[in-house]
């Protein structure tokens, strides 16, 4: 499982912050993020990405996987149920889709649309399980949504512009079939 | 208005950047305060005009744009910590907005703000309903997402039923997310989401037409199945199968990633497969194919790939073992470790430590990379070096090895990794310490790094090793005393005045081992020892009292020695007997006086090399009976016995007429005063064996050479309260035996409440009541718990000697049964760690035939007779081995009795009379209840007659078997305190599972207490006739044919848990 999902910038500031299992408190999740922040820093980019042991607060047996971007440090904090490489790969598909999303994102894209990147997220991680990792599927996901916003934003009759997009939807569902 | 948004943004954009600049957190604080007010006010201004106003239109959108601004903004405020709960109403009330835009942003604010019990949460679940049941897909999915990410509980019932409906929706985006919402609230509220519900639903959706909805499934199968994987079992054909697709290339080509088709599904499978193919040679060899295929087409050079290698590498590891699986493991590993990406070699530790255990000759080919790893500067890979030299330490390398953690150690200062790799070093070195010299010197080194993370027992432990020796030669045992002394003495001549600085553990090492063998030292002279342990002591230092008192006992020790008390030494003793410490002072006024009054006995006060000399002790006190006669012609009443109390005699000749039930399952008392005050004199360091003058009536040696077993069995009850199904076997006869010669309680008050001085005035007649009370204050007492460090280090160190070498497949089950006596013999002569009380063996003649039997008779597990259970009972009646590890477990007792003891007697509290306020260490309790397992070897690996598996419950003397419901807890606290054991080893093709055995216990009749699954070890309750209670504890773990059982069956009565191990053999193989 996945714990918590953060991204922090080279400073120690946090540009998101999502967990996925309840932590107690605001105060608890502070901790949480500066000693992620605090630990990960040190590390030189050559280490390797991972750290064990250093976030007692999520439980047992939580490894942060971590990768850091230009000025962002993107931080996975996972239990054992998850695999080592893929969680970093699956880092490397958020970023991915956050690129294609904000069109070369960069921090300021994090700052001022923390929505969409949370609604980004949502797309990839649900309820600290992966629920996709295919990255057409996700940006299409968000592109159906973003349309919809701005439907109804531009139309005061939301119901009427999002059963459009149902239907749309409705058509573009896999043909493709397995027999297992 | 028109500039309303404008502003807004340049608001929010000034915030950013004004946080992004400020220097510190106060400066942040400021100015996010800033914002919470600013933020207040907006939500009081009313949030748009009237309706039908000309720029209606307009306005709805600053509005929402203001409002949706309002909540990224109120977001951004809790990320970096404060509170917004003034406009968590804000969001609550966007997520019933009609637009899916607002809508989002409300639930997501309410998901990322709300605490697990905010009432907020309530007011969203009809909002989530709604949504669930609307006919815009986008609606739906806001709807399972918030609802996984906000649901508690008691909101669980209120829209899993909707849920559950959505697993049959038209859109794949809708099943994939539906699926991991079920098992949230499957997690939240087992009973309502049931598991077989949610396995039902799992195995429809594993196989959706759309691989991304099987994916999620698989996420969810995975999680169940590391729960219980047996309900998962058939799915490894389709499993195989939708693996074999992929590898195959038949899903579309977006799934692949950098040219590798679908890896996390891949990985996710594999995972899967090695959950449920663990310890299962069926379930395993259906999957050996498909591994190797998938792990060779998932070798292509980028870093997804390798991920599925990795998966399949610990899938490899944990399922039934294939030898080509195992080489090609092997193989992927040591490229793995031999790359040059950090991100790989950490892998490649991580995965050859998970093969080593079993697979030593695959860790041969990488020791230079594995050191350049533990030189590495990245921490995690030297963790994880270290972590994977723990695990393929053995007796060749266990040097280099420890050397090298303590090396880390020094150096390291994360507390947790400190703590962790403290227990690794001594769990090595006791495992596999190549001579007893090293292991005292690493013990040292390790005292000096960690402080005092290390156990008290290790402490205890060492001191008992080097008190003990070897018992090989005495000259080796000598040479081993004095290296420790030369050591010890050197370390605090190497840190002239910090040594107090050393942690306690090690201080009070130091002074018991110069207490007891300065003398040995051939660098400096008694004097000079002396001087350095008053120099320690001296009261300007800052020591804990219990060090000091270490300190103390040493130097009375090394000043009796010397014969003399020099000066340096009566200053420190002087100074004492104006301690605080009230045990100290009378420590020391006790030493004086002695010193003055009577400084030939010193001598016999203080032993010198006698800490592991067995003691004898005279329960009866008949050294008082001088005392008494002339209480009594002074007109005393004499001690009347009481009437219910049964005599030794009349138990012993119970036990031989009615064998059937002739222990006593009444519960034990708590512990008598005079264990603890035989146990605080054997603690003192040593006594005379006999004394002269006094002579001992046959109860007295069955009372001394019980003590340490009684303190040991009558522990657990006092402690825990709990002594109904405890037997009384020691606790009476011990009472009974101080009748014969009764002195009256008020009398024996006298003679030990007086401290000191008069205690020694009055002791000229004969020299116990020295001893007595000399050892009640001034025991060295390292404080308790060696038992369970003795042991083990003696069976360790047997391990070691049979698997040592790590040579894969060269480990013969240790050759079980010659005679269990000689078995215990061996063990005693063996090493020096268990002297004491393991009773010599030529036994005592006559007084206590049932000491006899409990210490020396474990023959009864040579030969498992085929005989039904109930007639072996009654043949087998004293054979059961009643107290086979609290046997050998007893002795380190000797030196083990903590300060606090001490204080009943002097208290003024009637030795044999009063009950021990305070119960006497317990070793049992200290003791893993799982290392009795094995203890007495293989059972004999004859078939027996069959019997069918049926639902026949275990009867013992026509009496069933009935289930004795306990918790965990309880059987936790029983375990420690039921006397009889009987270990046996099944290699079983019959019951293979956890489940599968905790079936037949129950069937035997037992209750299931509970089954822990992730070590595959399960324990079982039950109760015969009301009185005796069975224990059952059996591990599960795969080998040879189908699996092999260690069982421990535990009862309260010897005879039970032959027949009934036997009984649960036959049901087992």
């Amino acid at each position: 499982m996945i714990k918590a999902v953060c991204i922090i910038n080279n400073h120690g500031k946090p540009r998101l912050a999502k967990f996925y299992q309840s932590v107690e408190s605001e105060a608890l999740q502070q901790t949480v993020i500066r000693r992620i922040y605090q630990q990960v820093a040190q590390r030189d980019d050559t280490f390797c990405n991972y750290l064990e042991g250093i976030v007692p607060e999520l439980g047992d047996n939580v490894k942060l996987i971590y990768r850091h971007y230009a000025t962002l440090y993107f931080v996975f904090a996972v239990d054992s149920q998850e695999s080592d490489l893929g969680i970093l790969d699956l880092i490397q598909v958020f970023v991915e889709s956050l690129d294609k999303c904000f069109e070369n994102v960069c921090e300021l894209d994090l700052i001022f649309h923390s929505d969409r990147v949370h609604y980004c997220l949502d797309e990839i991680v649900m309820g600290g399980m992966v629920l996709e990792t295919n990255i057409g599927a996700i940006l299409q996901s968000i592109k159906d949504q973003t349309k919809l916003h701005k439907d109804s934003l531009s139309k005061a009759d939301a119901n009427e512009s999002s059963s459009a997009i149902r239907e749309r939807i409705g058509t573009e569902q896999s043909t493709w079939q397995y027999n297992w | 208005m028109a500039t309303g948004g404008v502003n807004l943004s340049k608001e929010f954009f000034e915030l950013l950047k004004a946080i992004g600049e400020s220097k510190s957190k106060q400066e942040e604080d400021r100015i996010i305060a800033k914002e919470v007010v600013r933020l207040k006010q907006k939500l009081e201004t009313p949030q748009s005009g009237g309706m039908g106003s000309p720029a209606a239109t307009n306005q709805l959108l600053t509005s929402k744009k203001r409002a949706k601004e309002f909540l990224v903004r109120l977001l951004y405020v809790e990320m970096l910590g404060h509170d917004g709960s003034f406009g968590y109403i804000k969001a609550v009330e966007m997520a019933a907005s009609s637009s899916l835009f607002h809508k989002r942003t409300g639930y997501l604010v309410c998901s990322a703000c709300l605490s697990p019990e905010h009432e907020f949460r309530f007011m969203l679940v009809n909002q989530m309903q709604r949504d669930l049941q609307s006919s815009n897909v986008l609606e739906i999915c806001g709807g399972v997402l918030a609802a996984t990410a906000l649901i508690t509980e008691d909101m669980v019932p209120a829209v899993s039923g909707e849920v559950m409906k959505l697993i049959a929706h038209d859109s794949d985006t809708v099943r994939k997310k539906v699926i991991i919402a079920l098992h949230r609230f499957h997690q939240l509220a087992p009973e309502t989401v049931t598991r077989e519900d949610l396995v039902e639903k799992l195995r429809k959706v594993l196989c959706d037409r759309d691989p991304s909805v099987m994916g999620s499934s698989l996420n969810v199968i995975e999680a169940l199945a590391a729960e219980d994987a047996t309900v998962f079992k058939d799915l490894i054909p389709s499993l195989v199968s939708i693996l074999k697709q992929i590898g195959e290339h038949r899903l579309p080509s977006d799934y692949d990633y950098h040219r590798v088709p679908a890896p996390w599904i891949q990985m996710k499978i594999v995972r899967i497969l090695g959950i449920v193919g663990k310890a299962d040679a069926a379930a395993s060899s259906g999957m050996y194919e498909i591994l190797m295929d998938c792990m060779t087409k998932a070798d292509v050079g980028v870093n997804a790939g390798y991920a599925v290698v990795y998966e399949c590498v610990k899938t490899i590891a944990t399922i039934y073992p294939n030898p080509k699986l195992l080489d090609a493991a092997g193989e992927a590993i040591s490229r793995f470790i031999r790359s040059r990406s950090h991100n790989l070699k950490y892998l490649g530790v991580t995965g050859l430590a998970m093969i080593v255990e079993g697979n030593p000759q695959y860790a041969a080919q990488h020791q230079l990379v594995v050191m350049d790893c533990l030189e590495d500067p990245d921490e995690t890979l030297q963790r994880k070096t270290l972590d994977l030299l723990y695990r393929m330490t053995n007796p060749v390398n266990v040097e280099f090895i420890t050397e090298r953690i303590l090396e880390f150690l020094r150096g390291s200062t994360d507390l947790f990794l400190k703590n962790v790799l403290t227990k690794r070093v001594c769990s090595v070195a006791e495992r596999y310490a190549p001579n007893n010299a090293w292991y005292i010197r690493t013990i040292t080194q390790l005292f000096e790094v960690s402080g005092d993370m290390v156990k008290q027992e290790v402490a205890q432990n060492l001191m008992t090793l080097i008190a003990e020796g070897t018992g090989d030669s005495e000259e080796a045992d000598m040479l081993l005393r004095q290296n420790a002394v030369e050591l010890y003495v050197g370390l605090l001549r190497d840190k002239p005045g910090t040594a107090t600085k050393l942690p306690r553990i090690l201080l009070e090492t130091i002074a018991w081992v110069l207490g007891e063998y300065g003398y040995l030292s051939a660098v400096c002279t008694l004097d000079d020892v002396l001087k350095e342990l008053c120099a320690l002591a001296s009261v300007k230092a800052r020591l804990p009292n219990s060090t000091r008192k270490f300190m103390l006992s040493a130097v009375f020790k090394l000043v009796s020695q010397a014969g003399t008390c020099p000066p340096h030494a009566a200053t420190v003793i002087d100074e004492y007997t104006r301690s605080k410490d009230t045990d100290l002072q009378q420590r020391c006024l006790e030493f004086q006086t002695l010193l003055t009054t009577a400084p030939q006995i010193l001598s016999q006060v203080f032993p010198v090399d006698a800490s592991a000399e067995d003691l004898a002790v005279d329960p009866n006190l008949s050294f008082l009976n001088g005392y008494v006669q002339q209480a009594i012609a002074n007109g005393a009443r004499p001690y009347e016995k009481p009437e219910d109390d049964d005599d030794d005699d009349d138990f012993m000749d119970e036990s031989a007429t009615n064998k059937g039930s002739g222990f006593k399952m009444t519960p034990y008392e708590k512990p008598q005063t005079p264990a603890a005050a035989m146990a605080a004199m054997r603690g003192m360091g040593g006594a005379t064996p006999s004394m002269p003058g006094v002579s001992l009536p046959p109860g007295a040696g069955y009372g001394a050479s019980t003590a340490p077993v009684q303190a040991n069995t009558g522990a657990p009850g006092a402690v825990q309260l709990n002594t109904r199904n405890v037997a009384n076997v020691w606790g009476k006869p011990q009472a009974a035996a101080a009748a014969p010669a009764p002195p009256p309680p008020a009398a024996t008050s006298n003679a030990f409440a007086s401290p000191g001085a008069s205690s020694f005035g009055a002791s000229s007649t004969g020299t116990n009541p020295y001893l007595a009370a000399a050892g009640m204050s001034s025991a060295p007492a390292p404080p308790p718990e060696p038992p369970k460090t003795a042991e083990q280090l003696e069976k360790e160190r047997k391990a070691a000697a049979l698997f040592g070498g790590m040579i894969p497949g060269a480990a013969p089950p240790p050759p079980a049964p010659a005679s269990a006596m000689s078995a215990a013999a061996a063990r005693a002569a063996a090493s020096g760690a268990t002297p004491v009380a393991a009773p010599a063996p030529p036994p005592p003649p006559a007084p206590a035939p049932a000491v006899e039997i409990d210490l020396l008779d474990m023959s009864a597990w040579d030969t498992p007779a085929p005989a039904p259970p109930p007639a072996a009972a009654g043949i087998d009646i004293f054979a059961a081995a009643p107290l086979p590890a609290a046997a050998p477990a007893a002795p380190p007792q000797v030196e083990t009795v903590s300060d606090d003891e001490e204080e009943a007697p002097a208290g003024g509290l009637a030795a044999p009379a009063a009950p021990a306020p305070v119960p006497p260490p317990n070793p049992i309790d200290n003791l893993d209840p799982f290392a009795a397992e094995g203890l007495l070897g293989d059972v004999q690996d004859a078939p027996l007659a069959s019997l069918s598996m049926g639902t026949q419950k275990f009867e013992f003397n026509g009496v069933p078997l009935g289930p004795l419901e306990i918790t965990t807890a309880q059987f936790g606290q029983q375990w420690g305190s039921c006397p009889a054991v009987a270990p046996l080893e099944v290699q079983s093709s019959k019951v293979t599972t956890l489940n599968a055995f905790m079936d037949v216990c129950s069937n035997v009749g037992a209750y299931k207490v509970e089954s822990i699954v992730s070590t595959n070890e399960g324990i079982c309750a039950g109760m015969i006739g009301g009185t005796h209670v069975v224990l059952i504890h059996g591990k599960v773990s795969p080998g040879g044919m189908g699996a092999k059982l260690n069982v421990t069956v535990k009862s309260t009565d010897p005879s039970v848990t032959g027949p009934l191990a036997m009984y649960m053999q036959t049901l087992l193989r």
